[in-house]
């Protein structure tokens, strides 16, 4: 049919032909007039080319830079990134430093910070044994259900209570450190901005004084990494404040990376456990897909290694 | 035989190294003395070894006590001499970030820390500068991350 459409053509088109010659001379007439442009239409384009530009330009102006209203004080100085071990995929938690970590906790930080969401049950295996464990739990009180009298008595700590607080609640708390709520640590790495590598700075970043200038309110210290740059919390970690039981020289940094390991232990305690599982998973998955391929390939050897023939119906010779 | 039997026994096979929390047995038999329930392994190790060097320490200190007065006296002056380099480990970090905002890396940042901190110290001493008071606080900023960032690898690499 199109072959047949294609030869008849030529008759009408030359018909067609006949006919268009006159409105095609219109229209070169045309052209030819507007080669020669009349001034208003290049005034339009360029008065319409130098209002866009204008308009975009005049949009940035107004709208095409963000404000900061914060300063870079304000704002607290940027973590620096620590090449931590632990957080390697393929790494655990040291444990030794998890247990050094523990010790400082409890030396040092546990005066004013609590650590509620852990119980003492989670060290057990982890860092330190039952027996060892129990009687750390042991050393504090805790109120016992209520008797026949209904009076609520205390009671050792046993391995399945959590962490006792330093203070009763927060109001207590903000009373004993001049209107400052020291935070619970427990979720701590979790929720702060560089978790790590920020608490880490916080700790070991007090300058010995304030830069130039700068104002440091009253009952307040100079920390670069808190935001607004004046912190409630002194410096508390000093050379030798903690004497390591393994003998590791307890210098500032070296109590300040093991207490931020055992802070992020206490908020991601299932880490090791979950990397573990991501090994796991990857092995699996990846003997899934191994075996889906083969399958796929077994499957589809027959109709891959099939052969379409064609072969026309031998008739007489034209 | 089940197909669970089968896959326990070829994991059981390949002879993975079992990880143990617990000191191994032997290592219990060197710190029943004390009683003391089986810790970890290289604590128990530890403890061993700080065993072992109390146990050596004892007799000399007894021989000590028949030999004259002087000897006992120095060693008494070379364990506390001992007790305070213990005592006092000093920290390198701020020493490595010292170094480092003093090296080529951080030059920029420090000459413009110094600078900021001259002229600030400069217009507080001055009384009648009436201008905006300005602080350092941002090219600190700028020396401390360069510094701790250049310091960051040397300093983990001193730590355990």
């Amino acid at each position: 049919m199109l072959a047949r459409s294609l030869l008849r053509v030529p008759n009408r088109a030359i018909a067609r032909q006949s006919l268009g010659k006159s409105t095609r001379a219109s229209s070169t007439a045309a052209g030819a007039e507007s080669a020669s442009s009349p001034f208003y239409l290049t005034l339009t384009a360029s008065l319409a080319t130098a209002a866009a530009a204008g308009s975009a330009a005049w949009y940035y102006h107004v709208y095409g830079q963000e404000a900061f209203a914060m300063t870079p004080a304000e704002e607290g100085l940027h973590p620096t990134s620590y090449p931590w071990v632990h957080q390697r995929f393929n790494k655990t938690f040291d444990h030794a430093a998890l247990r050094r970590g523990f010790q400082v906790y409890r030396e040092v930080c546990a005066s004013c910070h609590s650590l509620t969401r852990v119980p003492w049950r989670s060290f057990v295996g982890v860092m330190h044994t039952v027996d060892e464990m129990k009687a750390m739990a042991e050393e504090n009180e805790y109120d016992t259900e209520p008797n026949d009298q209904g009076e609520i008595e205390k009671r050792p700590g046993k391995l399945s209570d959590y962490m006792p607080s330093p203070y009763k609640n927060d109001e207590a708390a903000r009373a004993a450190n001049g209107g400052a709520l020291p935070p619970d640590l427990s979720l701590i790495v979790k929720g702060r901005h560089g978790g790590c590598d920020y608490i880490f700075s916080l700790l070991t970043g007090y300058p010995d004084e304030p830069p130039a200038g700068a104002s440091v309110a009253e009952g307040m210290n100079f920390n670069p990494y808190f935001p607004g740059t004046g912190i409630a919390m002194g410096r508390v970690l000093f050379d030798g404040v903690v004497e390591y039981e393994d003998g590791t020289p307890a210098t500032t940094s070296q109590m300040a990376k093991d207490v931020v390991e055992f802070l992020n232990w206490s908020a991601e305690p299932e880490m090791d456990d979950r990397k573990k599982m991501g090994v796991k998973a990857i092995a699996l998955l990846s003997g899934l897909f191994a075996i889906s391929v083969w399958v796929k390939r077994y499957k589809w050897a027959p109709i891959k290694s099939r052969k379409i023939v064609y072969s026309p119906p031998i008739g007489p010779r034209r | 035989m089940g197909l669970a039997d089968f896959f326990t026994d070829v994991v059981s096979s390949l002879g993975f190294t079992e990880a143990q929390a617990e000191a191994p047995a032997a290592d219990v038999e060197t710190s029943t003395p004390q009683d003391e329930p089986a810790e970890k392994t290289e604590e128990a190790s530890e403890e061993a070894e700080s065993e072992s060097e109390s146990a050596e320490e004892t007799p000399a200190e007894e021989s000590s006590e028949e030999a004259p007065e002087e000897e006992e006296a120095a060693e008494e002056e070379e364990e506390e001499e001992e007790e305070e380099e213990e005592e006092e480990p000093e920290d390198i970090k701020p020493k490595l970030e010292e170094d480092c905002a003093n090296s080529a890396q951080c030059a920029p940042y420090k000459h413009h820390f110094d600078e900021c901190v001259e002229r600030v110290t400069r217009q507080e001493e001055d009384e009648d500068f009436k201008g905006p008071k300005e602080d350092c606080v941002e090219e600190f900023f700028h020396l401390t991350h360069c510094a701790t960032a250049c310091a960051a690898p040397k300093l983990w690499r001193e730590l355990k």
